[in-house]
This record gives structure tokens, C-alpha cells and sequence, in this order.
């Protein structure tokens, strides 16, 4: 199963996937939980905290910096830039761009 | 006056913003209301029905070959002021309104609606016009140019892990841009005593406005209305008219002492 949850900012999205994750896990699949919003709060809504949620923040900020090297494959990836969250759901922050840059206008 | 709403998506940016700009412009001046988030909602909380108001494709050229300048501008002969005269919508208490990020199915038109507002907000003349943005949500896309023309960057937080999260982010993005503006939280939703402590202490911001939680602003959202219309007395949209005296009556001060960035 691979869902991809979508909204408007604030309506739900990130609290809604925590649950969906949690909920999968416990009924024994093995779930990975990708946080692919540049802004990530996912860490927050799973319950692994605030400060291992900027540490991921970070560790993919270091990437886009060009100070990190990326992974081969998806196995590394999400145990470089992923964590454990309660219920066994494995957690990776997959995207985040962290410095302005003159890129839109 | 020149502001630029941010914030997490969700928080109240647009029904800060339009307010915000309604009750600035009750004040006797020219206010635009700039709205550049792709998830456009600042028209409904100025008051307007309709909720797109474009710079039209063909009142952007692109330059010709060789000539020096951005890659498009506003057509010759056609100033900021006059752009605004022309397109802008006009919401109630006189707002002007121009709508500017919303996607209109090609990169090329959003990149001619993106170099208008470059121009607009660069060209009108700061003495007249006062402007209010309402930038898009989260931390990608504020300060990559959305928000160029602010002196003030309010930081719209709500009291959840998640938005004070994001705005303690979005502080410090504003804080690394090579900007000299002042950058503040406005708390919104605020319901408990040390909310807008909360706000604060976690953004590391001073926080020049504290929003309280307001069914009736929930419900003007509900609607598409202008909290301002539908709900004059509220607590809400009296806090927004609070912050509009608070900043009108203190001239932005740039953020060089706050850690050291200028």
C-alpha cells in the first residue's frame, strides 16, 4: 500500500498521515512514514519530538548544502535521514529546502 | 507602511492580512493588497466575491534581444501606479487588490505575473501606497522573493507544536535574508493566558499582536466573507485593529540588533 496524503495548508494532512501510519503499524505491516513537505512537521504529529524533528530537518538541510553526500538507494536513505517512531514506523524527512534562494523571482 | 504576512498554511495569514489591510485603509491610505500564495484566499477576507484579480498576460512584454533589464516587464509606457488604476480589484473602504500567485497553467504566465509584481512593488511610490502581502504558506517560497518588498515581516503563529515550529523556522530564514526589515510574530488563535508567551519564548520573536481564538472568524472563513464585515465587534477583528494602530503609530525599526543580522 503507498498513499500520498494532499491538502490545503492546515487542514490536516500531517496529523492525519501520523495517524494513518500509527494505526497501519499496529495492525502489523511494516510502514514507512516519508514526510515530503518543505516545511516538515510529520516528526511532531508521529510523536518522535521536536528536537529529533529538526535533527532530520537538518540532516536533509546538510544535503541540500551540498555538505552532506546522498544515499544509493532507498534502504540507505531512510536509515540516514529516517528515524524510529513509537508503533515501529519508520520516519524519513525526503525533502526540505532550507535557505532562500533566487530561484522563483 | 509595507507588510508581509507568513506563516504555516492554516494559521490566519489571509484573514489577519485582509483585515489588516481594511482597517489600514480606513485610516486614509492607499492600500494594496498584495495576495501571492498559490492557495489564494486573501480576496474573500477583504471582502471581494470574486477571488482572482491577474495582471493580464498582454500588460507584460518580454524584453528584446540584447536589451539589458529582467526578462519581462511591464508593457512601455505603462507605470506601477497606472497597472494598479487599471486591474487591480477594488475591495470595500477602497483596498485595491491584485492576485499573483495563483497558477494559471503554464510556467510562462506565472512567470510574467511573477516579474509584474516584482516591478509593482518596487515601482510604487513607497510614500503613497501602502502595501499588505499576503505570501504563500510554510517555509519554501516567503523569501525567494515574494517578500522583497516588505519593511515588516509579520510571522503569523498559531499555538501548535507545528506552527511554532514553522515560525521559529520562518525566523530564522527572515533573519538570514540580506534584508534589513523588522521581523515580528503576530499569535493568533491564541486561547489561554502564555500563549502568546509560548509564541515568543519559541520563535524568539516579539510578538506585537495576540489574536484570540474567535468562532466568529472561523465562521467568516466558512462563509468566503471579510471577518470585518461579518463580525465587527469581534475580539478577533478588533485585535487585528489593535495591530494596525500598534504598527501605524511605531515605524518599523530593521532587525540589526536582533542577533547581530543585518
Amino acid at each position: 500500500m503507498k498513499v500520498a496524503v494532499v491538502g490545503k495548508g492546515g487542514s490536516g494532512k500531517t496529523t492525519a498521515s501520523a495517524i494513518v501510519a500509527r494505526t497501519l503499524a499496529r495492525h502489523g505491516l511494516s510502514v514507512v512514514a516519508l514526510d515530503c513537505d518543505s516545511n516538515p512537521n510529520l516528526g511532531l504529529s508521529l510523536g518522535v519530538g521536536d528536537d529529533e524533528t529538526e535533527r532530520l530537518a537538518s540532516m536533509r538541510e546538510a544535503l541540500d548544502e551540498g555538505q552532506e553526500e546522498h544515499t544509493p538507494g532507498w534502504d540507505q536513505l531512510i536509515e540516514r535521514f529516517g528515524s524510529d517512531a513509537p508503533d515501529g514506523v519508520r520516519l524519513a524527512v525526503v525533502t526540505r529546502i532550507d535557505n532562500p534562494e533566487p530561484g522563483c523571482l | 507602511m509595507r507588510v508581509a504576512f507568513v506563516g504555516k498554511g492554516g494559521v490566519g495569514k489571509s484573514a489577519i492580512a485582509g483585515t489588516f489591510a481594511r482597517f489600514l485603509a480606513r485610516r486614509g491610505e492607499p492600500v494594496l493588497a498584495l495576495d501571492s500564495d498559490p492557495l489564494p484566499g486573501l480576496a474573500y477576507s477583504l471582502g471581494l466575491e470574486r477571488s482572482d484579480a491577474p495582471i493580464p498576460d498582454d500588460a507584460v512584454e518580454e524584453k528584446a534581444e540584447g536589451d539589458s533589464g529582467p526578462r519581462w516587464r511591464l508593457r512601455a509606457g505603462l507605470t506601477a501606479a497606472e497597472a494598479v488604476e487599471a486591474y487591480a480589484a477594488t475591495a470595500p473602504d477602497g483596498v485595491r487588490f491584485l492576485q499573483f500567485g495563483k497558477h494559471r497553467g503554464d510556467a510562462g504566465r506565472l512567470w510574467r505575473s511573477q516579474f509584474a509584481y516584482r516591478q509593482i512593488t518596487r515601482e510604487l511610490p513607497a510614500d503613497r501606497w501602502s502595501l499588505v502581502g499576503d505570501l504563500p504558506g510554510g517555509t519554501r517560497q516567503p523569501f525567494t522573493g515574494w517578500g522583497n518588498f516588505a519593511d515588516t515581516v509579520l510571522v503569523v503563529v498559531e499555538p501548535s507544536a507545528k506552527s511554532l515550529l514553522t515560525g521559529r523556522r520562518l525566523a530564522r530564514l527572515a533573519l538570514a535574508a540580506d534584508r534589513t526589515w523588522r521581523i515580528v510574530a503576530v499569535a493568533n488563535k491564541v486561547r489561554e493566558p502564555g500563549d502568546e508567551q509560548l509564541v515568543a519564548a519559541r520563535t524568539g520573536l516579539e510578538v506585537v499582536g495576540a489574536v484570540p481564538w474567535d468562532e466568529a472568524l472561523a465562521d467568516a472563513e466558512q462563509q468566503a466573507a471579510a471577518p470585518i464585515d461579518v463580525a465587527p465587534r469581534s475580539a478577533g477583528v478588533r485585535a487585528v485593529e489593535s495591530l494596525v494602530e500598534r504598527l501605524s503609530a511605531a515605524p518599523p525599526a530593521p532587525a540589526t540588533d536582533q542577533e547581530g543580522v543585518a
